[in-house]
């Protein structure tokens, strides 16, 4: 500090500091530039997905097709599940904080996040009811023509928030009693699993105020062989699987939505094999094919949420199968990058072989199928997180992306 | 008889006289609409159905089990047929108790699994403590009877923090509630 007492004047200090901020700022010649922050392409990628993250409390974006992280975005507490704008220029996150980070006074709100720069450019209030369920999905709605977005609520009693979301306010909170989680349904509808094994159809105005509740005839016995969460819908028509692979599609195209004839994805030898559903993101659909994506495992009763080692892929007008899919082990895939065996060496090459010969498949808890015309198949486990990429057509294995997170949660594609 | 009927007619207005001083009014009032709204809150909740059907009976004698059926670190201990989350257990609390400076919710799901020792089913409350993040260790996903989340009470999906200061998720615990009376 000695120069300066020796008569530098501060204004001199601070001139100096903008000459060096501008200069940065441009950039010399072949020098890197300073203070310099990406932002992301109007559009996104095909195959980009989002995997949030339990523990890091986030969600985050990766290029399928090179591997490469985009992004990400920083969530408050419980799971996350993004939901985007049709027009791809934002994202909205049902979030929960509380002040004291674990404690203090909780607040529950959308966060509307710009789709390019990834900040946060509104923020609405919501009553601080916000589920938190492991599996994420139907955890929000947004309805077709991206107006309203809906949360679902369980304090445990059950409800949906109701957003504006281009009036960047809540219009409603609309309780629905014995009935849970939330999927959109058109325009100004949403649907809703009962306890009883029905569905309410919950219609609304154009202000976003309750219009109608209506509520079907049971459609499936929640005791003797339940509908999961983990439903995929195809264009007009949501697919629910049950336990047993039961496949009940209900059609959009009417109000209130009418259930067409139920069918099976596995057939009596699959039965006798112990073939199943399970995962906790177990079902997904590509709607231009018409094509529908199932997680399956060899178990018995109560391995409803037991992760999968093939992907059936099946014709959903055809009710047939049309091809199995064989996962690789993800923990496999995990320690070959975490052991550095993925140089193309002949050493590296021989350990990573052995690696997937010698180590048990445990299979893996999520998959989600892109909706472009040559789509990739994503996999996920939570424990540890792994991300493996897929040809959607083939099945083939593409690639593994390192270092996803600590426990991956919801995949889902902008 | 009168005098018998006298002496107890003053030992109970003793006894009145006694819990008055005690407790004020206002206190009793208090507790009995915390009781009244408690109750009207959460009319339909498995604990409330099991707590009034089954009465708490005796947890089950665990000192004859073996391995880690017996082993409340363990994730094939018998209790946990139905949990999904991590054993408070091995996280400073223990199958019945939270970890300190966590808070138990009230409000739970149940499962209902067979003791190995006995043969019979038991009604097990998987209340969990909250408060504090994730402890992190002997995760355990079983799911004996579990149901999605639309069939609240058997879900164990759902983080179970309900009624307590915070709903940030710790452990879970596995509590007997009683003898089930039905699979």
């Amino acid at each position: 500090m000695l120069w300066y007492k020796g008569g530098v004047k501060p204004w001199l200090v601070s001139l100096l500091a903008l000459v060096t901020l501008v200069s940065g700022a441009r950039g010399d010649e072949g020098s890197d530039p300073l203070g310099q922050v990406l932002s992301l392409p109007p559009r996104p990628g095909p195959h980009w997905i989002w995997l949030s993250d339990l523990v890091l409390q986030r969600t985050a974006l990766f290029d399928t097709d090179t591997g490469n992280m985009l992004g990400m975005l920083s969530a408050g507490m419980g799971i996350v599940a993004p939901v985007f704008s049709p027009d791809h220029r934002e994202i909205y996150l049902a979030e929960t904080y509380y002040s004291r980070g674990t404690r203090g006074e909780r607040t529950d709100v959308v966060t509307v996040y710009d789709a390019s720069s990834l900040l946060p450019i509104a923020e609405i209030p919501l009553p601080p009811k916000r589920a938190d369920h492991a599996s994420g999905v139907a955890s929000n709605a947004i309805t077709d023509d991206g107006r309203f977005l809906a949360v679902f609520n369980l304090t445990p009693a059950t409800s949906i928030s109701v957003v504006d979301l281009p009036a960047r306010r809540l219009s409603a909170e609309i309780p629905t009693p014995g009935c849970s989680l939330v999927y959109p349904a058109g325009a100004r509808r949403f649907l809703m699993l009962c306890g009883d094994g029905s569905l309410l159809s919950v219609t609304i105005d154009d202000a976003g105020q309750e219009k109608t509740l209506q509520r079907s005839a049971p459609f499936f016995d929640p005791n003797a062989d339940p509908v999961t969460e983990k439903a995929a819908r195809a264009g007009n028509q949501w697919l629910f699987i049950s336990f047993a692979g039961v496949v009940h599609p209900v059609d959009l195209s009417s109000d209130p939505p009418s259930f067409a004839k139920t069918w099976s994805i596995v057939s009596e030898e699959d039965k006798r094999a112990s073939w199943r559903i399970g995962g906790t993101q177990q079902l997904t659909a590509h709607a231009a094919s018409g094509r529908l994506y199932a997680l399956m495992h060899q178990g018995g009763r109560d391995t409803h949420k037991d992760p999968g080692t093939e992907v059936w892929v099946f014709d959903i007008a055809a009710h047939a199968r049309v091809q199995r899919i064989a996962l690789r082990s993800p923990i496999a895939g995990f320690l070959r990058r975490h052991l550095g065996l993925t140089e193309g060496s002949f050493t590296a090459r021989i350990a990573s072989w052995l690696l997937y010969a010698v180590l048990p498949n445990p299979g893996v808890d999520r998959i989600l199928v892109t909706q472009d015309e040559a789509p990739v198949l994503v996999t996920g486990t939570t424990f540890p997180s792994t991300l493996e990429v897929h040809d959607g057509r083939s099945g083939a294995l593409l690639r593994d992306i390192a270092e996803v997170g600590v426990a991956g949660s919801v995949i889902a594609s902008p | 008889m009168e005098i018998i009927e006298g002496r107890i007619d003053r030992w109970l207005e003793r006894k009145a006289r006694l819990l008055a001083r005690r407790t004020s009014r206002r206190s009793f009032l208090a507790r009995l609409s915390a009781l009244v709204l408690g109750s009207a809150a959460f009319p339909l909740l498995p604990v409330a159905r099991a707590g009034g059907t089954a009465a708490r009976a005796p947890a089950p004698d665990e000192s004859g089990l073996k391995g880690e059926a017996a082993d409340p670190t363990s994730c094939q201990y018998w209790r946990h047929c139905a949990i999904d989350g991590l054993l408070c257990s091995c996280c400073g609390g223990t199958q019945n108790a939270c970890p300190p400076g966590t808070e138990m919710s009230r409000v739970t799901w149940i499962g209902t699994c067979r003791h190995p020792g006995d043969g019979k089913d038991y009604i097990i409350s998987y209340n969990d403590c909250c408060g504090k993040s994730f402890c992190g260790r002997c995760q355990c996903n079983r799911n004996e009877g579990e149901k999605p989340v639309y069939v609240t009470p058997k879900n164990n999906d759902i983080v179970w923090c309900f009624g307590t200061q915070s709903t940030a998720y710790n452990c879970s615990t596995a509590i007997v509630l009683g003898i089930a009376t039905e699979g």
